[in-house]
């Protein structure tokens, strides 16, 4: 019966979410906009890319002056460009239109900036003078280094690969740092879109008079955990509807959107922190969500909860003010109080977990408090929602619910 | 005045119960049983107890102090199959559906899917709200969803039904419908436990009622007993002329050609007659009649001060 029971609260509340209009609309929004957002880039690079290619070959008459001695006349004239000795006459070519442009490469091309006197041709066609003028000095250089693989190198085309040890064993670095990261993302996310959810979760019995109804009917620890059990499936939903247009932007649209190619297979899953960034995550939605369902149970409104459900983000939060103490000097007072005090620890555990400053014992302090903490917050959620929850439009008083039970 | 009540194994049981709200005695020494089959009025003014009594037998307050029993046992909500509450504080779901509310409720009562839309169309058919199935429940008049919480406290049959004042907010058609289905209900073998401050009713459907004054039964009984512990028998009189003062009786009321008479103990009605015959009253109509429930409610409870909670 109670299994029958946790399956229809679960069934229920998760239709009666998705089936909701502002459900959708407030989903959907953000895909919506990233959608946008990506085509607008597309066209952009579209546009941006056939501009760039069009200026860089563009054709026009220009004559020049080169101090730096760097450029040839063969290479120039290959863009159309005739030396000159003559500046003052030449910019008065320009002025009277029979050239389309006067480049002045100085000395010192690096320190130094080139001058270019043109005709104009409107904003954007005026970066076809730039392109010319940068394309013809790094030609000039490739041709004065004469090896393409020296220029490359000057150009800073390299790619290394290291690999570090720590205790004798290879340690995967950067790579090793962002799988377990992802918890502290999943953990952000789920909490930021289920905060206020898991807050009105029981106030909606409360202002829809149903408590009694329900008391009667069903035990409240089936209820609430099967509305935790829903509200974690709407925000696995959420999350995947979130992320559905970067996977088909990043498999169809990559070359349009620019996006650099991310090879999976260099990222290093450590089994020990994968683990323990895993249970980090689980206790401390665990903890958030018992929290927020017990703050739920004692307000009789969602307004008069929600002072509460800031004060709680703000310590999810906290935390990044002191994430170069945490990666630096994870041993430092500060860092000591965020990792072991119970709303900060979650955050703070799974970012000393990625950079791997957690030591096997840290972790298991945390993760145990965690659940510990966490369980007694579902149990008293439970209690808060079972004996309180008929206090219908009035603030419980914790305590004299909680002295209640005594004397029964 | 409380006459104990002791035959067979009763269905619920109260003893010693007491409540406190903080230094607020609200319930104290209270005792009674309801047995199985029975139709039990659960009356009392506004605040003396009623509504409190019935939570704290269903869980939902802790009781100071007290035995509450169901069938033996403290209730749980796993219990809730058998039961039947349509509480005082009446609420659904507003944003969903009629049907998904009444099926959500009927698969928590234990009822098949199927099972629960079919009893649910039903009903919704028996009380004039078929092309109301698929409405949200805040689009319904406070009427309506009296119909619809009703239905939802009944759709799994159930052994114990506990109505903390169902006809509040019905109208007289409604009403009648409403308390058909209640009478269904009880043929079918339910107990009922009824609060109400429709006298009328308790004296057509209860079999026996409990009188809640401060939070301590004033009276307990068969509706018979009850009636004859608060002036047994009236005399409701028509006559011409002067109505005398006597020995034998109190005048109750008088208005115009018709007045009310209660007899002094140990008073015979025929004595009564054969006084005011002899002092010259023309009667014209002399009946007899047990003192009504609304009579005695207003004798018990006319002059008391209503305490802060209910």
């Amino acid at each position: 019966m109670s299994r029958h029971n946790l399956s229809t609260v679960i069934g229920f509340e998760f239709f009666r979410t998705v089936k909701k209009r502002r459900f959708w609309i407030t989903t959907l929004a953000i895909p919506a906009a990233l959608a946008v957002v990506f085509a607008l880039v597309i066209i952009s690079n579209q546009s941006t890319s056939t501009t760039a290619a069009a200026q860089k070959n563009a054709r026009f008459s220009f004559t020049y002056t080169d101090d730096s001695r760097l450029v040839t006349d063969t290479l120039a004239s290959t863009y159309g460009g005739t030396k000159t000795a003559d500046s003052a006459r030449a910019i008065a070519d320009v002025k009277a239109g029979s050239v389309d442009a006067y480049f002045v490469f100085p000395a010192d091309p690096v320190t130094q900036p080139v001058h270019i006197y043109a005709a104009d041709e409107g904003i954007f066609q005026n970066g076809k003078y730039d392109a010319v003028a940068k394309q013809i000095l790094v030609t000039a250089a490739q041709q004065r280094i004469g090896s393409p693989q020296l220029a490359a190198l000057v150009r800073g085309n390299v790619t290394i690969t290291s690999q570090t040890y720590r205790d004798g064993k290879v340690f995967g670095g950067i790579n090793a740092v962002i799988p377990p990261m992802l918890f502290v993302l999943i953990f952000y996310v789920s909490i930021i879109l289920l905060g206020n959810q898991m807050l009105s979760s029981t106030l909606e019995e409360k202002q829809n008079r149903v408590t009694e109804m329900i008391l009667t009917t069903l035990n409240p620890t089936t209820l609430i955990i099967g509305k935790v059990v829903s509200l974690f499936i709407v925000g696995l939903l959420q999350m995947l509807i979130f992320a559905l247009p970067v996977i088909i932007g990043y498999l169809f649209f990559r070359s349009s959107l620019n996006l650099p190619s991310v090879d999976l297979s260099h990222l290093s899953l450590e089994p020990g922190s994968m683990v323990v960034g895993a249970l980090l995550l689980l206790g401390g939605f665990i903890l958030f969500t018992g929290t927020l369902v017990a703050v739920g149970a004692v307000m009789p409104t969602v307004k008069d909860a929600s002072s509460i459900f800031g004060s709680l983000m703000v310590l999810i939060f906290i935390p990044f003010y002191a994430v170069s103490l945490i990666v630096s000097d994870p041993q430092a007072l500060i860092v000591q109080i965020f990792t072991y005090f119970p709303f900060s620890a979650p955050v703070t555990a799974m970012l000393r977990n990625g950079f791997g400053s957690l030591t096997p014992l840290e972790s298991a302090i945390v993760i145990a408090e965690l659940f510990t903490f966490g369980f007694i917050a579902l149990r008293l959620a439970v209690y808060l929602f079972r004996y309180g929850s008929i206090e219908y439009s009035k603030k419980l008083p914790i305590r004299n619910t909680l002295r209640r039970r005594n004397h029964a | 005045m409380v006459k104990a009540d002791t035959v067979g194994e009763p269905l619920v049981h109260i003893s010693d119960f007491r409540m406190d709200f903080g230094n607020q005695v609200v319930i104290r020494n209270l005792a009674f049983d309801v047995h199985a089959g029975e139709t039990f009025g659960f009356l009392g003014s506004n605040g003396s107890g009623k509504t409190t009594t019935l939570r704290a037998l269903l869980g939902i307050y802790q009781p100071t102090a007290g035995t509450l029993h169901i069938d033996g046992k403290v209730f749980e909500p796993s219990d809730g199959a058998r039961l039947g509450y349509l509480p005082e504080e009446r609420g659904l779901y507003q944003k969903e559906s009629v049907l998904d509310v009444m099926v959500y409720f009927g698969r928590l009562k234990g009822l098949s899917r199927k099972k629960a839309e079919d009893w649910s169309h039903a009903y919704l058919e028996r009380v004039a709200l078929t092309d109301k199935a698929a409405t949200r429940v805040d689009k319904l008049s406070g009427g309506q969803q009296q119909k619809i919480q009703l239905g939802v406290t009944i759709m799994n049959d159930p052994e114990l039904l506990i109505l903390d004042e169902p006809t509040q907010g019905f109208d007289p058609v409604n009403r009648r419908l409403l308390m058909d289905i209640i009478d269904d209900q009880k043929r079918a073998g339910a107990t009922v436990i009824m609060v109400t401050h429709q006298m009328e009713e308790v004296e057509r459907l209860c079999d026996r009622v409990l009188l809640l004054k401060n939070g301590t039964a004033e009276a307990y009984g068969t509706v018979e007993d009850v009636q004859d512990s608060y002036g047994g028998t009236v005399i409701r009189l028509q006559h011409s002329g002067p109505l005398p003062a006597s020995d034998l009786y109190d005048i109750t009321s008088a208005e115009h050609d018709r007045a009310q008479l209660a007899p002094r103990a140990g008073t015979d009605e025929a004595d009564i007659l054969r006084e005011l015959v002899q002092r010259g009253v023309a009667v014209r109509s002399f009946t007899t009649a047990r003192t009504s429930l609304e009579e005695i409610f207003l004798k018990v409870y006319g002059s008391q001060n209503e305490p802060a909670r209910a």
